[in-house]
């Protein structure tokens, strides 16, 4: 056994609430346990009282009895602890001071004097190890965030720690980086039997490999099977699509997933219709735009018609956001031009903003006020609405009862809820949402999911650009890929999503005709 | 070029700019260092372009001239007047505006140029050097406290990043941008800043940074004491004419002092370096051959082995232009010859490609 709680109730300085109560849990050496549950549930804190950052770096107040790696991280100096327990977190810029992948990595030696020789070995075994040697001198700065991400590992990895806890490490990931890094945990683990604690919203792959899921919800700890936490809110599309047709054990993987259903048959719920889109509402005709000498839009033009809801795909640094940014004048056209309900669009971004307004993907960077309730006044009077309305922009937004918090308060669910109010409270028609579900939880989604289909069957339309493929398939009418600054598919999403389309649905690769779970019956 | 090059070279181009006045040399001085900013690497995020560097010359040089004009100045020359103004006998008596000469415009220029030198120097060691590099040049007592400066500097980009993120969002909810909306604009910025370091120290304390334990009570003592000491030691120097070896005796006790708290820290420091910096022979060669030319600018006059003074007050003659001395100012490029080798025009277009191709069936 490699850690113990025992009756472990632990409570942030201030808070009413314990942020976990009465955990009592063991760990194996050399599982993989990945822990889910809604954001705000405890996943964070029952990962740091691993290493002592609870309650030694937050305060607060810890009860129970607690060991990890014979010692007792409530009392072990985290300088300790930092050579048992690995830690990686959120944000690849905020966890990095060296200028150089190499010398991020001797840091921490550094820190812990090992010999110069030592530590000139491990740093080759640990750049081996995650296959990142051709990083080696390169700065920091110049890296992807999935490149980041396992440079930050590698950092805690070279400690030689016998636990890594895993915080959300790729929620600030596109796909790409985030498979990568997810990857590497796994390999590594598959290797050198490390035992790992992971939290994580893409489940996917990790839920195929792990020995347990801890569901952590509201400070509660459950402990379940990788293949009994299908039925779980926010469980991967396999196993619940195995649930659905009564397939025991659930699938976790494609291919399972395959096997289970080889000679069964299938019936499939045909998806309800999209509304069929109105009038036109925007146009952008052969906008390019710049940065430099680097082209981020080449010549993109789109039409957006009333009750049309577009999933905006493509890799990292395809034009997204530039895209989005184009359409509300934060981004200076080259050439093009954008037009809202046939006439040119008005040249302030405050005033096409009151048209078509853009949220940007940092729901932070938008609020700033000390209370909610300020905040959402501030919004009503920039827009010149009676400031009154304020508890009916609540209602509407699902914050009533926030309205006296401080919005850095509020759980990032709520925030991005609070985000969304404050750039949506005067109901424009268009919605622009630079990845609004980055980091969100199942209950976000499914939330933000059915408040875009209401906007569209109101005659509104909306552009979201996501990298969450099972999210805008539950939404989206219409689905346009970008590539290098240019449109490389634009069509219907249940094309983009099928199974020979661009971005298939896990489901759509294995019953073609289904994008969902929910699309598909036992026959 | 190594971080303790880069800082000898400053601080040699510091001494050579103070203590020459004559016009040419000065301008010698300038246009050798800003050969060696143009040379010179530019991998800080500080980096600013030359454009930038030499606007900020020109509002040196200007601002040095207005300044003349407002002292009011003395000399025969005069050129034109201004409206003066005699300040109060009770605060110094001092007169502003009045006639100005052409002897204080060229006293402006030079002091100017000087001004203009350290100034480009510095800006070319800052472009050169990233905080990460002077962070392991510095001793190890000071780590620490140069960690958290690092930090500092490492979070910088991101909050100014930060800031632009927030005009704009601000603008895109449809508020405006002037004083009222300050605290929409100011306190994200802030708030964003202390999340950020935050989860950085938080991660850092994961990683078991921890911060030293504190030297013995004699060390922080004498480190105390070390500093007014050496100040009286200044001031004596300067003021008891015959009697400046009080002065001499109380700066060098300061400095044993300094140096024994010095040491005391660096023994507490936690960890180790894996690399500190080694300098080469040749960079050896150079730190030593900046300090014998800041030496011979300082000292290098009484002897009357070197004349690299001018005064335009003494009937505004024309400065003179010796060899000996021209080539001794010229020495400041000395960094060109490590960076001439690794030098590479800056990319314009895609010319480089363009010649590949030329070639090319």
């Amino acid at each position: 056994m490699i850690a113990r709680w025992e009756r472990v109730t632990y409570t942030y300085p201030g808070g009413a609430v314990p942020a976990l109560a009465d955990v009592t849990l063991s760990l194996e050496a050399g599982e993989l346990v990945l822990v889910a549950g809604p954001s705000g549930g405890g996943k964070s804190t029952l990962l740091r009282t691993l290493n002592g950052l609870v309650p030694q770096f937050h305060g607060g107040t810890l009860q129970g009895r607690l060991r990890v790696c014979g010692l007792d991280p409530a009392r072990t100096p985290t300088r300790t602890m930092a050579t048992r327990v690995g830690m990686v977190f959120q944000e690849p810029e905020a966890q990095a001071i060296a200028e150089t992948v190499e010398e991020e990595i001797a840091f921490g030696l550094e820190l812990h004097a090992v010999p110069g020789d030592e530590a000139r070995r491990r740093i080759e075994a640990v750049l081996e190890m995650l296959g990142i040697g051709h990083l080696r001198v390169r700065r920091l700065s110049t890296l992807s965030g999935g490149e980041r991400q396992r440079v930050a590992l590698a950092a805690v990895l070279a400690l030689q720690p016998q636990l890594l806890a895993l915080d959300e490490p790729t929620s600030q990931l596109d796909p790409e980086g985030a498979e990568q890094f997810v990857e590497a945990v796994l390999d590594l683990h598959q290797r050198s039997g490390l035992t790992v604690l992971i939290a994580e919203h893409r489940r996917e792959r990790i839920q195929a490999i792990a020995s347990r899921v801890l569901h952590v919800d509201g400070g509660r700890v459950v402990s379940l099977g990788p293949r009994e936490a299908g039925s779980l809110p926010g469980a991967p599309a396999l196993p619940r699509l195995g649930i659905r047709l009564g397939l025991y054990p659930p699938p976790l993987t494609l291919e399972e997933a395959r096997a289970a259903l080889a000679g069964r048959s299938v019936a499939l719920v045909p998806a309800k219709e999209a509304p069929s889109p109105g009038a036109e509402l925007l146009r952008a005709a052969g906008v390019t735009v710049s940065y430099g000498e680097c082209v981020a839009l080449a010549g993109v033009s789109l039409g957006l018609r009333e009750g049309e809801l577009v999933a905006l795909l493509g890799r990292n640094g395809a034009g997204k956001t530039t895209l989005l940014r184009s359409l509300v004048g934060l981004a200076r056209l080259e050439s093009g031009e954008i037009r809202f309900r046939g006439a040119p669009a008005p040249a302030g971004v405050r005033e096409r903003s009151a048209f078509a307004a853009l949220l940007p993907q940092n729901p932070a960077y938008v609020l700033s006020r000390r209370t909610l309730a300020e905040e959402l006044r501030a919004s009503l009077e920039a827009r010149g609405l009676p400031v009154g309305h304020v508890e009916h922009v609540a209602a509407r937004w699902r914050l009533d009862g926030l309205l006296g918090r401080h919005p850095y308060d509020l759980s990032v669910g709520q925030q991005q809820r609070a985000a969304l109010a404050v750039m949506l409270v005067h109901e424009p028609p268009v919605w622009l949402l630079d990845e609004p579900t980055r980091g969100a939880d199942h209950a976000t989604k499914e939330w933000l999911a059915g408040v875009l289909r209401d906007h569209a069957s109101r005659g509104g339309a909306a552009i979201v650009a996501t990298h969450d493929v099972e999210f805008a398939a539950r939404w989206a009418a219409r689905a346009i890929v970008l590539d290098g600054g240019r449109v490389v598919f634009d069509g219907p999403a249940r094309e983009a999503f099928g199974s020979t389309g661009p971005y298939p649905t896990a489901v759509a690769q294995i019953i073609p005709g289904a994008l969902l779970p929910e699309e598909v019956a036992a026959a | 070029m190594a971080t303790t090059a880069w800082l000898a070279w400053a601080a040699m181009v510091m001494a050579v700019a103070l203590t020459v006045t004559n016009p040419f040399y000065l301008a010698v001085v300038v246009l050798g260092v800003i050969l060696v900013a143009v040379l010179a690497p530019k991998d800080a995020a500080g980096a600013a372009g030359l454009r930038v560097m030499a606007f900020f010359g020109a509002s040196v040089l200007l601002f040095a001239a207005l300044v003349a004009v407002i002292n009011g100045s003395y000399g025969e020359h005069e050129l034109f007047r201004v409206p003066s103004l005699r300040v109060p006998e009770w605060l110094g008596g001092l007169r502003l505006g009045g006639p100005v000469t052409a002897e204080q415009l060229v006293n402006a220029a030079i002091r100017g140029l000087a001004i203009l030198a350290i100034v480009l120097a510095f800006a070319t060691v800052n472009a050169a050097v990233t905080p990460q590099r002077l962070l392991r040049a510095a001793p190890a007592a000071l780590f620490h406290a140069a960690l958290v400066a690092t930090i500092g500097l490492t979070l910088l980009p991101a909050t100014i990043e930060d800031s632009r993120r927030i005009r704009e969002a601000q603008a895109l909810r449809g508020g405006g941008t002037g004083l009222r909306q300050l605290p929409g604009l100011a306190v994200p910025v802030v708030l964003g800043g202390l999340e950020r370091s935050l989860r950085l120290a938080e991660a850092m304390e994961a990683r078991g940074f921890a911060p030293p334990p504190s030297p013995p009570a004699w060390a922080r003592a004498a480190a105390l004491l070390s500093a007014p000491l050496g100040l009286a030691g200044g001031l004596c120097w300067l003021y008891l004419g015959d009697a400046r070896w009080v002065g001499a005796l109380l700066g060098g006790v300061a400095v044993v002092l300094f140096g024994a708290w010095l040491t005391a820290a660096s023994r507490r420091r936690v960890g180790n370096r894996l690399r500190p910096e080694r300098l080469t022979g040749s960079e050896r060669a150079a730190v030593a051959f900046a300090a014998a030319i800041a030496a011979l600018a300082i000292f290098g006059r009484a002897p009357g082995w070197l004349e690299l003074g001018y005064s335009p007050f003494a009937g505004l003659a024309w400065p003179p232009f010796a060899p000996l001395e021209a080539g001794f100012v010229l020495s400041v490029v000395w960094p060109s010859l490590f960076l001439a080798g690794r030098w590479k025009p800056a990319p314009r277009g895609l010319p480089a490609a363009g010649v590949a191709e030329v070639g090319r069936p």
